[in-house]
């Protein structure tokens, strides 16, 4: 393994999710020292909050798993989560990045045994469920988290709590002691692959997401359909647990859009066009209704489309949802004009789904260091100072685009280390 | 579809503040947002693609275009900033060219090149009639106090019509004869292309008794109620403006009519109903409050413009601001000539009621090709909506 101070030529790789594993992986196996560095408790990041991945329809989980396996196998990776980029100093081929390390209360001793999660008595709103439903303040943060280690949200602890969680431990690994660590490492190169959230629903006040339990976003979809998700993998109303007999599909909902995302987030179509198959073999009769601007599938992605377009119990409608209203019996209406016969449309449906962009996580909490960005706040790669961008921190893109783009920032940190 | 762009058309339109439409990728946001807009009919989107393709005889056609009150709401919530009420307004602002008669006066009254024009008519007509009325005279403060203005075109001997009132006439019906039958020509065009693009059943034709009753009545009781102005969410602040001013005009039109009845046909059988109304006469109190309220208007619309421009970017435009300064001419020399009455200053009231005179004769000369045309197209489009709606039209 790598000592903490690292050899010439190590890379530091911000952000843990597929982008930033393959960034890591990609620049190890070639023989580079690197330092994968997470924020969250866990690697993987939003791809391992989906069901299933478009085109192929399989779960991410084997994929990840494939790359958690490479990284434990690799002695020049050490990784770090809960951790984040306080400082960096010095110049490109020596710099001096300072980490801080935010306590996680469970140590090494940790076997992932679940005693003090048992335990515990105080819960929280499961974050990785997108809050729908909740866990324990001692938790697993997924049934697949790498690394295997519980958390402990030690400010949601009860007095009693945080006795029953120590107590419960046979293996002295929860310690609500620990205090903030800082690291320092040096490195050659820097890639940031700090990655994308969904953009804030809230935000598109039209579209009234927090006034009605009947509209949710496309990735809390994801967590629906997934069978460790809040339902168990079932599709319902959240609520009310209504079973869906009819859905619509809200595209470009805050994407394309001046007033929030400018650009094109590249991914919602197609992951509508997967979500309606997650709805379809669930329900095989319910009415699915997609909204949209332009459908936006390009190269081999339009075989996908044609498939999903024939469905016989579900309609397309060329115009955006600029309104939604809430109905008393749970439903909303979702009205568009459309525009291909130009006739405003008012459409009540179970459930609406509003498929939102990506957001570069950047761009809320803002770059630990001075960095290339463009307007929207993703980065701008720039090899003289080899700060290089990787993933949705570069562009809004899909996972194949996004461990394309990771592969390449790989090799041009190793590049830019040896000049 | 074979489409031929009229990049003529498309140029005037952004040249009137619709330099956005280009930016329109039509997702509709617009239709929806826009509280006027109606589930069968919705706009702007149409409008917009459109005007992108230069549909010139589509969008002169459609009665949407002036049914839209340019609240901004569609503005606001454009995902593109493509401004789609400001399009419509530049879409207006080009049909009221279009039906404008006749044709060189309507481009005259069209950009900000014919300013020196349109101030200048009304300025030469007019001084050449206190030119040839033989007037040309200040009063004396005495004359002043007693006549007032009545005698700024001079007086003369014959009992059944006064010289002043023969001048007035003189300048002002032929300026709004003209243009009340530009007005006409231009709704009438505007009807016939309307019902013939809705392909309405022209069969039965509504009685004028009917047409009023039904159509024009309903219409007129919705427009002075500002029923669809206090739809809009974003800018609910113009019918704060727009509905004083409006119910200061029709004031206005009131005392102007009692005034034309008392000092001319009355005034005749009993002389001394002749010379300007005390304070305490109820027309006058109409007649300040009016004018009062027209200042008050026009400084909220001219307030909310500038807003508008500064904050949401909307483009500063002859066609918005020409009826902008029109108004408030008209408001501030008319207060300030009675302001000066009471002053007793005679040579600069003189001076100040002649620029009243002009700017009146202006609001009257340009009226159906400038954005006070509203009025009447608008008026036309309420009513065309009603009767495309009715069991006439219906085949």
């Amino acid at each position: 393994m790598t000592d903490e101070h690292g050899t010439s030529g190590a890379v530091l790789v911000v952000g843990g999710g597929i982008s930033g594993l393959t960034t890591a992986l990609e620049a190890a196996e070639v023989g580079n020292d690197v330092f994968l560095v997470e924020k969250g408790a866990y690697f993987g990041g939003r791809v391992a909050q989906l069901n299933e991945y478009f085109p192929k329809l399989c779960p991410p989980s084997c994929g990840l798993e494939i790359n958690f396996r490479r990284i434990k196998d690799n002695r020049r990776i050490r990784t770090y989560t809960m951790t984040t980029v306080k400082s960096v100093s010095g110049g490109p081929g020596n710099y001096e990045v300072t980490l801080e390390k935010a306590p996680r209360y469970v140590n090494s001793n940790c076997t992932a045994c679940g005693d003090c999660s048992d335990a515990c008595p105080d819960e929280i709103d499961n974050e990785f469920n997108f809050g729908m439903d909740k866990c324990k303040a001692a938790y697993l943060p997924h049934e697949m988290a790498f690394p295997r280690r519980y958390v402990i949200n030690k400010d949601a602890l009860s007095p009693a709590g945080a006795e029953a969680v120590e107590a419960a431990c046979k293996y002295n690994a929860v310690d609500l002691d620990m205090q903030v660590e800082t690291v320092t490492v040096n490195v050659a190169s820097i890639v940031w692959a700090t990655g994308w959230t969904p953009y804030e629903p809230t935000k598109m006040e039209n579209l009234k997401y927090a006034e009605s339990d009947g509209i949710i976003t496309n990735m809390m979809m994801e967590r629906m359909a997934a069978p460790g998700g809040p339902t168990g993998g079932s599709i319902v109303r959240p609520g009310d647990g209504k079973e869906i007999e009819s859905i619509a599909f809200v595209q470009c909902a805050g994407s394309r859009d001046e007033n929030h995302l400018e650009y094109c987030s590249h991914i919602c179509c197609m992951a509508t066009f997967k979500q309606m198959t997650y709805v379809r073999n669930q329900y095989p009769d319910a009415q699915i209704y997609v909204f949209y601007i332009d459908l936006r599938t390009p190269g081999k992605y339009e075989k996908f489309r044609e498939a999903r377009m024939a469905d016989e119990n579900a309609t397309f409608i060329k115009g955006k949802v600029a309104d939604i209203v809430p109905e008393a019996d749970g439903g909303v209406t979702v009205i568009a004009e459309n525009t291909m016969i130009a006739e405003k449309i008012s459409q009540k449906v179970d459930l609406a789904v509003l498929a939102t962009g990506m957001q570069p996580s950047l761009d809320i909490q803002g770059a630990p260091v001075p960095l290339d960005m463009d307007d929207n706040g993703f980065v701008i790669s720039n090899f003289e100072k080899a700060m290089i961008a990787a993933g949705c921190a570069k562009k809004a893109a899909d996972v194949v685009t996004t461990t394309q783009s990771s592969t390449a920032a790989a090799l041009k940190a190793i590049q830019v280390s040896r000049r | 579809m074979n489409v031929q762009p009229d990049l003529e058309f498309i140029r005037s339109l952004k040249e009137a503040g619709g330099d956005t439409l280009k930016k329109c990728y039509q997702c509709a946001t617009c239709s929806v947002t826009c509280p006027l807009s109606k589930d069968g009919s919705p706009f702007p989107r149409k409008e917009m693609i459109w005007s992108q393709w230069g549909l010139k005889e589509k969008l002169l056609a459609d009665p949407d275009v002036f049914l839209c009150h340019q609240c901004g709401d569609c503005t606001a919530n454009c995902p593109r900033g493509a401004k789609p009420g400001d399009v419509l307004g530049a879409i207006r602002a080009y049909a009221y060219t279009f039906y404008g008669w006749p044709a060189p006066l309507a481009k005259l009254a069209s950009s900000a090149k014919g300013l020196p024009m349109l101030i200048g008519i009304p300025v030469v007509v007019i001084f050449i009639m206190w030119m040839i009325s033989g007037a040309m005279h200040i009063p004396t403060s005495e004359q002043f106090a007693d006549h007032g203005y009545q005698q700024f075109f001079g007086h003369w001997g014959f009992k059944w019509y006064a010289k002043n009132i023969f001048f007035i006439v003189l300048i002002m019906v032929p300026s709004l004869g003209l243009g009340l039958f530009s007005a006409y020509k231009g709704i009438t065009k505007m009807w016939k292309t309307m019902a013939e693009n809705e392909g309405v059943n022209t069969d039965y034709r509504p009685s004028a008794v009917q047409f009023v009753k039904e159509f024009l009545w309903p219409s007129l009781v919705e427009i002075v109620n500002h029923d669809r102005f206090k739809e809009c969410t974003d800018n609910r602040d113009r019918v704060r403006g727009h509905q004083p001013l409006m119910l200061a005009f029709i004031g206005l039109f009131i005392v102007t009519c009692w005034s034309l009845l008392k000092n001319d046909v009355i005034g005749l059988v009993l002389p001394s109903w002749h010379g300007p109304m005390s304070l305490m006469d109820p027309f006058k109190i109409l007649a300040n409050v009016s004018a009062v309220a027209l200042l008050f208007g026009i400084a909220v619309l001219w307030s909310n413009r500038k807003k508008a421009e500064q904050e949401l970017g909307t483009k500063a435009t002859f066609y918005d601001w020409f009826l902008i300064w029109e108004i408030t001419a008209v408001g501030v020399t008319g207060l300030g000539a009675e302001l000066l009455r009471w002053a007793g200053a005679p040579a600069l009231g003189y001076i100040v009621y002649f620029l009243h005179l002009v700017s009146i004769m202006m609001l009257f000369l340009y009226l159906p090709y400038t954005k006070l045309a509203h009025l009447i197209y608008r008026t036309t489009a309420y009513s065309f909506e009603k009767y495309r709606e009715s069991a006439f039209a219906k085949k």
